[in-house]
């Protein structure tokens, strides 16, 4: 934790020297990361234009990459709000230096997430028709639909996100205000709508985000079970199951914590704050993850052996193609980073330390891509109809995507740390409560 | 015609007490305004501020609920789908937008009811702030010309210091 002694000054001026200037490694950088982007979008383009055939999803495999993306992302998504909700409705002091980085996560993987839906439309042209509206033949769209499920639940989680980052943003950017010039004066002066920092305005602020931490975490919760319920909906093997929604809540904080955990270890080394993101939160993070680590096996190991002991022939079927068919080594390699390395890492407390939990992260975000692969495609490649089995291999379009999705994410990341101090500045001040 | 002045504080003990006096004078919470760079917090009875927000959002919530309940009947209706028997409105299916659109209500009507509350896009631009130092405690009396010279007393033995007239920013 920062101690109290370190000046105001020197905390305004540490988390504002980010924000001046562009170096040559960060301009190098995130001209690669945008072109990575960009190769991304000229593969989307040239699907829309040949067809959605180019992409690797043949019948019986429907859902391929785009599927197993979605569902990532939008888990990555769970780091930032629920995390800081959590932390801001149980006062933890810790929080401070994390939640702005945590929500900020939300809001770019809900905004890449919620692509994916859009890139697997084959006819990407008439998304509007999601829209509550009327077609030509008078028909409105079918809310009984989880399409239409998925379209209100990621509408009203952005729209929560995006004001969650933003409201406490407010009195940093007003600071900033006074003391940016051009471009950066007008956009900060606008986003500041006028804060003076006067007691009735605070009161309101600290309201609103109690508030907004109970609303977005009610929120949060339900956007994965959706998610889930996309799935589970269907009678088809290993997905009609009761568990499958708090299943997915609980990999989506297992994976946003991980994805958290790299994203404050990168910005701790790049912008030289090694005195505001300390050994102690990664500490408690890792603690976080290693209870969630727990957790994911517990919801992993109820849901096979429920399989297993029903065994019943067509679950059965995709029970054995994932723990010693074809998809075997990609099950096992997920318990191995989801669960092993982990609890090797961060369980032995000598070992646990900034880099092992940044190590363990990494892989844990590799092995819960794997977990949602694992979810779609065997369950489709097997199907209740024997007859009708198949087997799946992205093409080059899908992976292109898949990977500009990460650059995409760096990019936006990186290009939101240039504009905003990623750790709230008015939060840091040393409180007095901190100080006795 | 109304006039401002400041004072300035370095700790909120100093500035609840010099508010109790203010108060205790004849002042209203309504004529009195604390600037700081971070939220100060003081004791109950102090400076209270009254709010309506978790009354308006869970309003705005019910609001958007029955709007959606309503807008899903309607869309249901208007255009009946074959079912094969089964209900053309069914709670269960439509059950998760209802609650989506429900918390999109609570999220928009917070929003909105923080800037009212707080104030902000409707500040009287001729009354004029006091500028901000880091770690310092700014407190805005509204008086009259008569009540000018009592007002500075009152601060300046509470612990002001720096206490004056404020005037609007050029």
């Amino acid at each position: 934790m920062l101690p109290p002694t370190i000046p105001f000054q020197q905390v305004r001026g540490d988390l504002w020297r980010p924000l001046a200037g562009f170096s040559k490694r960060y301009s190098l950088i995130l001209a690669l990361l945008s072109a990575v982007a960009l190769w991304g979008l000229i593969a989307w383009g040239y699907q829309i234009r040949v067809g959605i055939g180019v992409a690797g999803i043949r019948r019986p495999v429907f859902w391929g990459f785009y599927l197993v993306d979605f569902v990532f992302w939008i888990g990555i998504s769970h780091a930032g709000t629920l995390i800081s909700a959590i932390l801001r409705l149980t006062d933890a002091d810790w929080r401070k230096p994390v939640t702005r980085a945590a929500e900020a996560i939300t809001t770019f993987a809900l905004m890449i997430g919620g692509l994916f839906p859009l890139i697997h439309l084959g006819r990407v042209w008439l998304f509007y028709w999601l829209f509550p509206y009327p077609n030509s033949r008078l028909l409105w769209p079918n809310f009984r639909s989880p399409l239409m499920w998925d379209v209100t639940a990621i509408s009203t989680y952005l729209t929560g996100s995006l004001i969650f980052l933003y409201l406490p943003m407010i009195p940093d950017v007003a600071q900033l205000a006074e003391h940016a010039k051009g471009w950066r004066l007008r956009l900060y002066k606008l986003m500041a709508l006028g804060w003076t920092g006067s007691d009735r305005e605070w009161h309101a602020l600290e309201r609103a985000m109690k508030l907004m931490a109970g609303i977005i975490l009610a929120v949060a919760v339900s956007v994965h079970s959706v998610v889930a319920w996309d799935f589970a909906m269907a009678i088809a093997p290993m997905w009609h199951s009761t568990i499958f929604a708090p299943y997915f809540v609980v990999g989506a904080i297992f994976s946003g914590l991980a994805g958290l955990i790299v994203a404050l270890n990168i910005i701790r080394k790049t912008m030289h704050l090694e005195a505001y993101l300390t050994p102690h939160h990664f500490g408690n993070l890792a603690k976080l993850l290693l209870l969630m680590s727990l957790l994911w096996l517990y919801f992993t190991f109820a849901e096979h052996l429920t399989v297993w002991y029903g065994n019943e022939p067509k679950e059965m079927n995709v029970f054995g193609a994932r723990v010693r068919g074809r998809f075997s080594p990609e099950f096992w390699g997920m318990v191995i980073v989801n669960f092993v390395i982990p609890f090797i890492l961060l369980g032995i407390r000598k070992l646990r330390s900034i880099t092992t939990a940044t190590i363990a992260s990494v892989g844990i975000l590799i092995g819960m891509w794997l977990e949602r692969y694992l979810i779609i495609i065997p369950t489709l490649s097997l199907p209740r109809l024997a007859a009708a089995s198949g087997r799946y291999s992205p093409s080059w379009v899908e992976i292109s995507i898949t990977v500009a999705t990460f650059a995409a994410m760096a990019a936006l990341y990186m290009v939101f740390s240039k504009l905003f101090p990623i750790v709230s500045v008015w939060e840091f001040e040393p409180h007095e409560e901190e100080q006795e | 015609m109304s006039l401002y002045l400041t004072g300035s504080f370095s700790d909120k003990e100093t500035a609840a007490q010099a508010i109790k006096q203010l108060k205790a004078s004849g002042y209203g919470p309504d004529e009195l305004a604390v600037f700081s760079d971070e939220p100060v917090e003081f004791k109950r009875g102090v400076l209270d501020r009254r709010s309506h927000m978790s009354f308006v959002v869970v309003s705005g919530a019910v609001a958007f609920f029955l709007m959606v309940v309503g807008f899903v009947y309607y869309t249901q209706h208007d255009y009946p789908l074959v079912t094969g028997g089964m209900p053309i409105f069914s709670f269960w299916p439509t059950g998760v937008v209802f609650y989506e659109i429900t918390m999109l209500g609570a999220v928009l009507t917070t929003t909105g009811w923080f800037i009212w509350e707080s104030g902000l896009l409707r500040r009287d631009k001729s009354v004029p702030v006091p500028s901000i130092k880091p770690e310092v405690i700014c407190l805005r009396v509204r008086c009259t010309a008569e009540q000018f010279g009592a007002a500075t007393d009152l601060l300046e033995k509470a612990g002001a210091q720096n206490v004056a007239k404020l005037e609007k920013a050029a």
